[in-house]
């Protein structure tokens, strides 16, 4: 298997790397948006298309209850 | 006249001042300052953050920052690259430059210590995704217990079959979290073997029936990712399985140490 940067999910882990890490400066003369929780989330939904399906719900198709009313 | 800023892309080791055709964010041009043999790749900006509410533009300006640290990358041996909108401002009476060279000057050890140690290493993303029907699906094959539960469901009164599911579904989530706690420990196990540093990251969320279990970035070096590759084509195969393996990147989750 070869490492890789092309494809949609590659483009969410590029993003998240560019947005929350790198070389933290902590001094009163810079200024970041390190950790900045909101646009990542927002950007983040936008590009991978996230679905919120509970896995709950998920597992409740699994088990299908089999009880019949007659 | 507003005071300026420098948007800061990366720090690099060397000492010629270069003249460079690259634009950044804004397409202001980008240039390198030197202090100490070290190089600073930066442009010139507003004393304050970029922002935008329009996600196509944030994106672009991401992807306008990769662009620069990657051409860095190529062009040094070992970079430290800064996360998107670090800015360094003019404080204290003096200017944004002086401030960055007075911090270079500070840090500077640490910095080519940094910057030594990363010579020749990318950082790598690892996913491990499962399907969580075939995982399910090869749990209650394997678990009479559960299978009882299903049929004891089934002959009992719509009222207490709800009650009795309940029950099976919290004891199923259970038994998936455990699976999910045991392959996780297994594969970082493995993995870890295979590469110089490794740091644990959020689960995201994928679309169902796929769920992520595991994240990882792992520093290694460029030239050896062949055993960890088969690794991972290794885990790939097991069925309900999926690797996502992403890079070379600039080693983002490893300057900070």
């Amino acid at each position: 298997m070869e490492p890789t940067r092309q494809g949609r999910a590659t483009l969410v882990d590029l993003l998240d790397r560019v947005l929350d890490k790198g070389l933290v400066i902590s001094a009163d003369v810079i200024i970041s948006l390190a950790g900045v929780p909101l646009i990542a989330v927002n950007l983040r939904a936008a590009i991978a298309s996230v679905e919120t399906m509970l896995e709950y719900g998920l597992m409740k198709d699994f088990i299908q209850p089999q009880v019949t009313r007659s | 006249m507003t005071e300026k800023g420098l948007y800061l892309y990366c720090l690099a080791q060397g000492n010629k001042k270069e003249s460079l055709d690259l634009k950044g964010i804004g397409g202001t041009p980008v240039k390198t300052l030197t202090h100490q043999s070290l190089v600073a790749v930066v442009q010139e900006c507003e004393s304050k953050p970029f922002e935008s509410q329009d996600q196509k533009v944030l994106a672009d300006w991401l992807l306008i920052h990769q662009g620069v640290v990657d051409w860095a990358w190529e062009k040094y041996e070992a970079i430290l690259p800064f996360g998107f909108d670090t800015i360094m401002v003019p404080a204290n009476g003096k200017s944004a430059k002086e401030n960055l060279e007075e911090w270079l000057e500070k840090e500077s050890e640490e910095l080519k210590r940094k910057l030594e140690r990363l010579k020749h290493k990318a950082e790598y993303g690892i996913q491990i995704l499962w399907d969580v029907t075939i995982i399910l699906s090869g749990i209650k094959k394997q678990d009479a217990e559960i299978q009882h539960w299903e049929e004891e469901i089934n002959s009992k009164s719509p009222g207490v079959a709800y009650l009795l599911q309940k029950k099976l579904e919290d004891s199923i989530r259970k038994r998936l979290e455990m699976t999910a706690d045991a392959y996780f420990k297994v594969f970082y196990q493995r993995i870890r073997g295979y590469v110089e540093d490794i740091h644990v990251e959020k689960i995201r969320k994928e679309n169902p029936p796929k769920q992520m279990i595991l994240n990882l970035s792992c520093l290694q070096r460029k030239a050896e990712t062949e055993a960890l590759g088969g690794v991972l084509e290794q885990i790939s195969e097991i069925r309900g399985f999926d690797v996502r393996f992403t890079g070379p990147w600039p080693p983002y989750s490893f300057v900070n140490i």
